[in-house]
């Protein structure tokens, strides 16, 4: 039952995350956008079982996918293969990296949602390049994957208190000292 | 409990390859569904932020007075970006219409509104804004202020619409320097830093700086002829053609009020 309420809670902060950092302004010295998706993709799949966390993977996808469409002379530039494949392949490998550590805890999803945030950025870049043609990676372009990163690694612990604190985790599983399949939640 | 687990992973892999062949018209639409899931939060936020915003004001003014002003300074707006395309189109008309048989236009039809929020990818420039579908807004049509072109529409909800702005790479615009014959393709850059590049330009064109470009308006184009689009901050030629530098005359990522155009009047 816990768990039921906790991906329904989760699937809902997906499109809630995309829409808040939206609203927010944007970063010295670039204007780059601070992103949330990222931080709350790897809470998910940080706290769930595996088969739902693969699900929340693809619904974050398709959530992040879908924002990010522009549609040229009638074809897609990106569209929802490369982001179902990345956050397909980030869940597993949360997932993992949380059954490694023993568990889910706040340095592993300030790590994981840094990672996820740089590596999405440098994808999305990378993709562009490859449907765009030419390659200008220059200094600006690395503080626009570096510094909403670095913001997404400083947010986690944040939002780790936060969702935590307005979704139960699975008590009946830390009272036990029982690990779920990626861990009890410490 | 292990069938249940399969089943679930066979669904979810026909799930995803599903979505990852779904060509651009289908994610177009979806795209504006999700657009119109996220219209309350977006609308809301938005209020709130220019609430926010005018906070300081309603607060040194009285609530008539500001209210009055708001609304003869979005008509002065109005009027101003009307008057900017009537001016370019009389002075394209009156040089250009014997010669080689340019239509008449009309002015624009504009439907005035406001920024809600600035798409969060790094990758792309665009803005919401809180006018959709019912308010007569169709994918594809341009998008200015007062000051000159802002972009053009993209995905359109029933009340919320993208904006690709002109800062952006995929944003192209055909374009004319005033006070010679160049013209040239308009468009960002990917790594934007509010800079416009006018590319295809000949090699000695020798445009000089502060020197105005407009929408050149091509037939079977989005955007009208004669709006402002930048000012040229320097010209160098390449191995093939000219590059201009633009400075926008109306800086897309600061905007909050604008106007569609969604035809003639």
């Amino acid at each position: 039952m816990n768990r039921a309420f906790l991906f329904i809670i989760l699937v809902l902060a997906l499109p809630l995350s995309l829409a808040v950092q939206d609203l927010l302004p944007s970063l010295p010295p670039c204007r780059e956008r601070i992103q949330l998706l990222p931080v709350v993709f790897a809470f998910g799949v940080l706290a769930l079982p595996l088969v739902p966390a693969l699900w929340f993977a693809l619904f974050a996808a398709v959530v992040q996918g879908l924002s990010l469409v522009q549609v040229q002379a009638g074809q897609a530039e990106i569209g929802l293969t490369l982001p179902v494949v990345f956050f397909l392949f980030w869940a597993i490998v949360l997932q993992m990296a949380g059954e490694a550590t023993k568990g889910m805890r706040w340095e592993l999803h300030a790590a994981g949602s840094a990672l996820v945030a740089f590596t999405m950025l440098s994808g999305e870049f990378l993709a562009l390049c490859f449907r765009r043609g030419g390659f200008p990676a220059d200094m600006t372009v690395l503080v626009r994957i570096a510094v909403p990163s670095v913001a997404a690694l400083l947010l986690a612990p944040l939002f780790y208190l936060l969702l935590r604190s307005l979704v139960p985790l699975a008590p009946e599983e830390e009272q036990q000292g029982i690990p779920k399949s990626t861990g009890p939640v410490r | 409990m292990k069938k249940i687990l399969i089943t679930a992973l066979v669904l979810l892999a026909v799930t995803a390859v599903a979505f990852c062949t779904l060509e651009a018209g289908p994610l177009l639409h979806l795209k504006s569904a999700l657009l119109g899931l996220l219209s309350p939060i977006s609308r809301s936020g938005g209020a709130v932020k220019s609430s926010l915003g005018d906070l300081g004001k309603d607060l040194m003014t009285l609530e008539q007075l500001q209210s009055e002003y708001d609304r003869v300074l979005a008509e002065n707006r109005k009027l101003r970006a009307e008057n900017n395309g009537l001016r370019d189109f009389q002075q394209e008309n009156n040089h250009l219409r014997d010669v080689l048989g340019y239509r008449e236009r009309s002015s624009f039809r504009l439907v005035p509104a406001a920024v809600i929020g600035h798409d969060s990818g790094v990758w792309w420039s665009t803005v919401r804004i809180n006018r959709g579908s019912r308010d007569g807004i169709v994918p594809d049509m341009p998008v200015i202020t007062d000051k000159g072109l802002v972009g053009k529409t993209t995905a359109v909800s029933d009340s919320i619409s993208e904006v690709l702005l002109v800062t952006d790479e995929n944003c192209k615009v055909a374009a004319k320097v005033e006070g010679t014959r160049e013209q040239g393709i308009c468009a960002g850059t990917r790594s934007p830093g509010g800079e416009l590049q006018l590319t295809f330009l000949s090699k000695l064109a020798d445009l000089q700086p502060g020197q105005k470009v407009y929408t050149a308006g091509v037939s079977g184009g989005i955007f009208p002829s004669g709006i402002a689009l930048g000012t040229v901050k320097s010209f160098r030629a390449r191995e093939l053609d000219g590059m201009a530098v633009l400075d926008p005359t109306a800086d897309p990522a600061a905007v909050e009020e604008v106007f569609v155009v969604t035809g003639a009047k």
